[in-house]
């Protein structure tokens, strides 16, 4: 078992656990649920399987401790002291068992996932300074979706600090929550509130979540299947061997894997959050339509939203908020007005943000790039917001015109290509060297002599992809227009659902790239 | 409410605060807005709002924004 995308888990995994849980009495569900999530986990990442119980036990000691803690302050605000006085008492031990919970999980991800890299920079600065030693790190690998679920056990905890979630004081459910098997790959990046209690709940598996469910996982398995694994057929070849292609061939592998990353990504999503609605788990959307962007800014609120969330929540606003930068916000709205005095301030908190959404991503050059990409471009945006609204103020150019916001739109594809090409390329020099490849060489010939496709996808695959993703654009466009589309079509009559059921087999049967001379690809995000 | 209405006015002219009720669900207020508005909030009312209160619940009206302050004053 690889991924949801096998025959173990989608075959045998998945129904047996349904079965399961649909047989066991309702008190009892949360126990399939939970060995089913460690019997994938244990399927991909083996012995490391340790470390996800560590951090459960972790967060869920440290949560204990918080409640301890809380629970003394309310004592004393009981017994008459003030309620800055018992405050204060608390604070410092509060900040401590926090701070060793935060650290506890944040230090097993660094030591499994960032170590290689921090000791290769180090060997690096040495060898500037002509020092000749090469630090050897042990590897023990990199269990499955340890920055998902790291995240999630500190928002929990952090939650828990702020008072905002309870302690839960049953280790297990801590357990389910940071390892249910439909979120642990990929995610969504889930909160406490969010889905604890509906995991212990054990609700039964209706008919009405078992159609929206496996429609919603057939949905997600065509995107990846149809589109993603085929698209690797020119993705891959590309970006491997770049320096054999001209910008045209590059220029055109960036867009086909923005969208190969897309249905890949949100596919998985869409599998996670259906199998979710099965076990009548409401997991958070991770997607919004993001290339219907008119800026950057407004992208990352549209693409991996939990992601985004958790770095406003938990890094954005409690840095911009400090003592020290609330201080700055003052002195830099007197000195620089409303609009750029709040975000000269709030630039130290924008940089940590994406610093922090680089390195999130995996410890190479080209994500703290592609972090320090995003980080300027939304800088920037803001920076020249006032400038754009008084250009249209003077010039009387309508900003909410049909033309200009599809001026907008291509704007920021353009933004969104160049980034995932720094993303996908085999490091940073690669990056730069296809971008400049774009710039030098682009044939626009290449695109009918044949040269694009020599590569890997012949006209059939391009037809099945153009095809599904018009399909895709147009549910999307519904979407966008308030549109409940999977509502929609649950309460369509029974024969008009099953159609779409059985459409949709049909489409991942006869036009999924499996099988002689496909390679399946590797869920994307699984690797983060 | 009024002193709200005057700082939001101040901060985002051109919106009708005394009624708004989805300031942040329709994107009236962005993050470096409730940035400035935080500090002014504090700097106007002599209390501290930490990052917890920063929440769409808190700021999505300004009857929510008088009634966080409100709760916030008592506490201090």
């Amino acid at each position: 078992m690889t991924s949801y995308f096998s025959f173990a888990f989608m075959g045998v995994l998945l129904p047996l656990t349904i079965l399961a849980y649909a047989l066991m009495p309702r008190r009892a569900r949360w126990a399939v649920l939970l060995g089913a999530s460690y019997v994938f986990f244990w399927a991909i990442s083996g012995k490391l399987i340790v470390f996800v119980v560590a951090s459960s036990l972790l967060t869920y000691a440290c949560g204990l401790g918080l409640s301890a803690l809380l629970a003394r302050r309310r004592a004393y605000v009981a017994q008459g002291m003030p309620r800055k006085e018992a405050k204060r008492r608390t604070a410092r031990w509060m900040k401590l068992v926090v701070v060793a919970g935060v650290l506890g999980n944040f230090g097993i991800l660094v030591v499994l996932k960032y170590l290689a890299f921090f000791s290769g920079a180090a060997t690096s600065l040495l060898a500037l300074v002509g020092i000749s030693a090469r630090i050897e790190v042990p590897s023990w690998g990199v269990p499955i979706g340890i920055s998902f679920y790291t995240l999630m056990a500190v928002s929990y905890l952090v939650d828990v600090y702020r008072g905002t979630t309870k302690a839960d004081r049953n280790p297990v459910r801590v357990a389910l929550f940071l390892c249910f098997f439909p979120q642990i790959m990929e995610g969504p990046i889930c909160r406490y509130e969010q889905t604890a209690q509906s995991l212990w709940a054990g609700n039964p598996v209706t008919r009405q979540n078992l159609f929206a469910g496996t429609l919603r996982i057939l949905w997600g398995v065509a995107k990846k299947i149809i589109v993603a694994d085929r698209l690797n057929l020119f993705v891959k070849p590309v970006f491997s061997d770049w320096q054999s292609y001209d910008g045209s061939v590059i220029a055109l592998a960036a867009i086909l894997y923005t969208v190969q990353l897309y249905c890949d990504f949100s596919g998985t999503m869409d599998v996670a959050l259906g199998m979710g609605r099965i076990f009548g788990v409401t997991l958070p959307e991770n997607f919004r339509q993001p290339f219907f962007s008119r800026t950057a800014s407004e992208f990352w609120k549209r693409w991996h939203i939990t992601l985004g969330a958790w770095f406003r929540d938990y890094v954005y606003y409690p840095v911009s908020l400090s003592a020290p930068m609330k201080r700055l916000t003052k002195g830099s709205r007197k000195v620089f007005g409303n609009r750029y005095g709040p975000l000269v301030a709030s630039s130290g908190a924008l940089f940590c943000v994406w610093l922090g959404n680089g390195l999130w991503h995996g410890a190479g050059s080209q994500y703290l790039f592609f972090g320090m990409y995003y980080f300027v471009l939304i800088l920037l945006g803001g920076f020249l917001e006032p400038v754009m609204q008084r250009v249209s103020d003077r010039t009387g150019l309508n900003r909410d015109a049909v033309p200009y916001r599809a001026f907008q739109m291509l704007r920021t594809l353009v933004v969104i290509f160049v980034g995932e090409l720094i993303f996908r390329a085999e490091g940073l020099r690669a990056g730069l060297g296809m971008l400049s490849s774009i710039a030098h060489s682009f044939r626009p010939e290449s695109f009918v002599d044949g040269t694009v496709l020599g590569v890997g996808m012949d006209v059939h695959d391009y037809a099945v992809v153009c095809a599904f993703v018009l399909v895709m654009l147009c549910v999307g466009i519904a979407r966008e227009r308030g549109m409940d589309v999977s509502g929609w079509v649950g309460a369509r009559a029974l024969p008009i659902r099953w159609v779409v059921w059985m459409a949709l087999v049909v489409a991942i049967v006869v036009l999924g790239a499996y099988g002689k001379g496909y390679v399946p690809l590797d869920p994307i995000y699984a690797n983060f | 409410m009024d002193e709200i209405i005057e700082i939001l006015e101040d901060l985002r002219p051109g919106v009708d605060y005394a009624t708004c009720t989805t300031l942040i669900d329709d994107r009236y207020l962005d993050s470096l807005a409730i940035v400035a508005l935080v500090a002014e909030l504090e700097d106007a009312f002599d209390i501290s709002i930490p990052a917890v209160e920063v929440v769409r619940e808190n700021f999505n009206s300004v009857q929510a924004m008088h009634k966080m302050v409100t709760r916030l004053a008592d506490e201090f």
